[in-house]
């Protein structure tokens, strides 16, 4: 009768819920998510590191010297292209693996709430994506000599870039029923944000209309507010790309919450 | 639990259930009521396609029913998938996503996430695994699991802290014949501790010896259910008479007292009445002579015929023979 206490006659368990299910929870996912990543973790945060530092190389083969201006500009845009990547294309990656391996039925059969899954989600990207931004902030300084004003303002920047960019990646692998169709999406948001979103460049750079577009768009946001949070004086609205990222993360939770709801 | 009437305060019920895709133009489910209680294991048999799976993903809230109820004691499952995920355990028919877990990694942080204490976790996995005589696999990772390793590790992880209901698609699939016992002991101790254990399979020689009641669906609906010896009244009377025929030979011309027959590679089961067994033995052993036939066997009528008169189909087990 090992399993007595979970089915003593007479008894009926109240559905869990609260606080504290939710941090139980989410603290069993993360323990799972971590532990079911773990062969290819150190290779992910090795390639995000390479590609964070690469980039910022990259741009030095291009251009020997740059005014420091604009080797600040280029190296911490390195590092938000770093932190948005994952979120947006790795980790969607990872989601239509589970549907092709056909685990993703068991994923989501598990008794947590749908929010600690997604929180465990989010965890997990920032610790693949830390390293990358890091490396590409080390690289800079050393091959630039840029100079870092790190204000404590880097927390929640770099937290709601993270959030924002990897629930975005997470609706849409959700949504997207087709793996296949998901590994093609994150190709496609690969080359959108590394060539035509203004966060390693002024915005300015782009044609009028575009430029518009991504005053809508969360990308040019989420590079201000990190920017503005390493290096003073190159960012000046950064309420104004707060308010625009609140609103992205929030619909983005948003759109999450009911794709995870949907049962077709 | 023993003695106390079966159809408790956590009965488990689909009522009416009806799946369709395509507005309505296929029915995978169409209008199945089962009832599974907390001490039986109730099996759902159907060959590949028939919608079992379906039915299974509309309990756990995976799918919504298009029509009909699902009630779990007190709780309607349909409109609160939360708590048919926090009470029903689930082992899909697909190989879990263990490869980077050991065995008994896989097992705690599951049963974590099913919301066991820590220490009860603990020593109920270390029970199943000596149970399930896997204990020298218990520091493996899953990369290195045979895949019915892999099935037992699945079956503890799901039943370790299980909900009131454990729904099990396909347990045995790839797990070895002496192991295979060791998990039906396994899932009858479930029941005796109170679970209602559904269980759905293919595999009808194994359901004949392991469920309690079934039902068996064919393209979605209901065609019978039962005690595995209620379903076999209707062939009271008579016996199977089973040839093995030899490669590659054409099915032979029946003799008039075959009742009804099929096919399975190169088994050729024929349902005859008692009264013509001798006569049956006489023509196998023709067939044998003959050269279309390499063996016979006449016994007793299984769940298996049942199973084909009902659905059409051999069921998986029929190939092993």
């Amino acid at each position: 009768m090992t399993t007595e206490a979970l089915v003593a006659p007479g008894v009926l368990p109240a559905k869990r819920s609260g606080l504290s299910y939710w941090l139980w929870s989410y603290g069993a996912m993360l323990r799972w998510e971590l532990t079911n990543t773990r062969l290819i973790l150190p290779l992910l945060v090795l390639a995000q590191a390479l590609s964070g530092a690469g980039l910022v190389l990259g741009f030095g083969l291009l251009m020997p010297s740059l005014p420091p201006t604009i080797a600040a500009y280029l190296v911490t845009g390195a590092a938000v292209v770093s932190l948005i990547m994952v979120g947006t294309s790795v980790g969607p990656q990872l989601v239509a693996q589970q549907k092709i391996e056909g685990s993703y039925d068991y994923m989501w059969s598990l008794p947590v709430p749908r929010s600690a899954a997604a929180a465990a989600w989010v965890a997990l990207n920032t610790v693949i994506a830390i390293p990358g931004m890091l490396a590409a902030l080390l690289a800079g300084a050393l091959r630039y000599h840029v100079h870092f004003d790190i204000s404590p303002m880097v927390i929640p920047a770099v937290l709601i870039t993270l959030i924002t960019g990897t629930l975005i990646g997470y609706a849409l692998s959700h949504a997207i029923p087709k793996p296949e169709v998901t590994f093609l999406v994150s190709q496609v948001l690969i080359f959108v944000i590394f060539g035509f979103a203004p966060i390693a460049y002024p915005a300015g750079n782009l044609p009028a209309w575009l430029a518009t577009v991504h005053q809508y768009l969360p990308f040019v946001h989420m590079a201000d507010v990190v920017r503005s949070s390493l290096v003073s004086g190159l960012v000046t609205d950064v309420g104004h790309s707060y308010l625009v990222l609140g609103i992205w993360s929030l619909a983005a939770a948003a759109i999450t919450a009911l794709v995870l709801r949907r049962r077709k | 639990m023993i003695g106390e009437p079966l159809d408790g305060p956590w009965s488990f019920r689909a009522t009416d259930v009806t799946k369709s895709y395509n507005g309505g133009k296929t029915l995978a489910n169409d209008d199945i009521s089962i009832e599974v209680h907390p001490g039986e294991v109730f099996g759902l048999l159907g060959p590949n396609g028939a919608g079992k799976t379906t039915l299974v993903k509309q309990v756990i809230g995976l799918l919504k029913p298009t029509s009909g109820s699902i009630t779990l004691g007190p709780y309607d499952l349909v409109d609160d998938p939360d708590v048919a995920r926090q009470l029903c355990s689930y082992l899909p028919q697909a190989q879990m996503p263990i490869d980077s877990f050991k065995a008994q990694e896989a097992i705690i942080i599951s049963g974590a996430i099913r919301g066991g204490p820590r220490d009860q976790v603990l020593r109920r996995a270390n029970e199943m695994i000596t149970a399930l005589e896997i204990e020298e696999w218990r520091n493996t990772l899953g990369t290195k699991m045979s895949g019915g390793v892999r099935r037992l590790v699945g079956f503890i992880m799901t039943t370790v802290w299980p909900g009131k209901v454990v729904i099990l698609d396909e347990p045995t699939n790839d797990v070895d014949p002496l192991r295979r016992r060791l998990m039906w002991q396994q899932i009858r101790n479930l029941a005796q501790d109170g679970v209602a254990v559904f269980l759905v399979t293919h595999n009808v020689m194994e359901a004949e010896k392991s469920v309690d009641r079934l039902a068996i669906i064919d393209e979605g609906r209901l065609v019978a259910s039962g005690t595995p010896s209620s379903l076999k009244t209707n062939d009271r009377g008579h016996v199977r008479l089973q040839l093995m025929l030899s490669p590659g030979a054409e099915t032979p011309p029946l003799p008039e007292f075959v009742i009804r027959d099929t096919r399975a590679g190169n088994n050729l089961i024929t349902v005859i009445d008692e009264s013509a067994a001798a006569t049956g033995i006489a023509w196998a052993r023709d067939q044998m002579v003959a050269g279309t036939a390499d063996e016979y066997a006449i016994g007793a009528i299984t769940l298996e015929d049942v199973y084909v008169r009902l659905t059409g189909h051999a069921s998986a087990a029929e190939f092993d023979l």
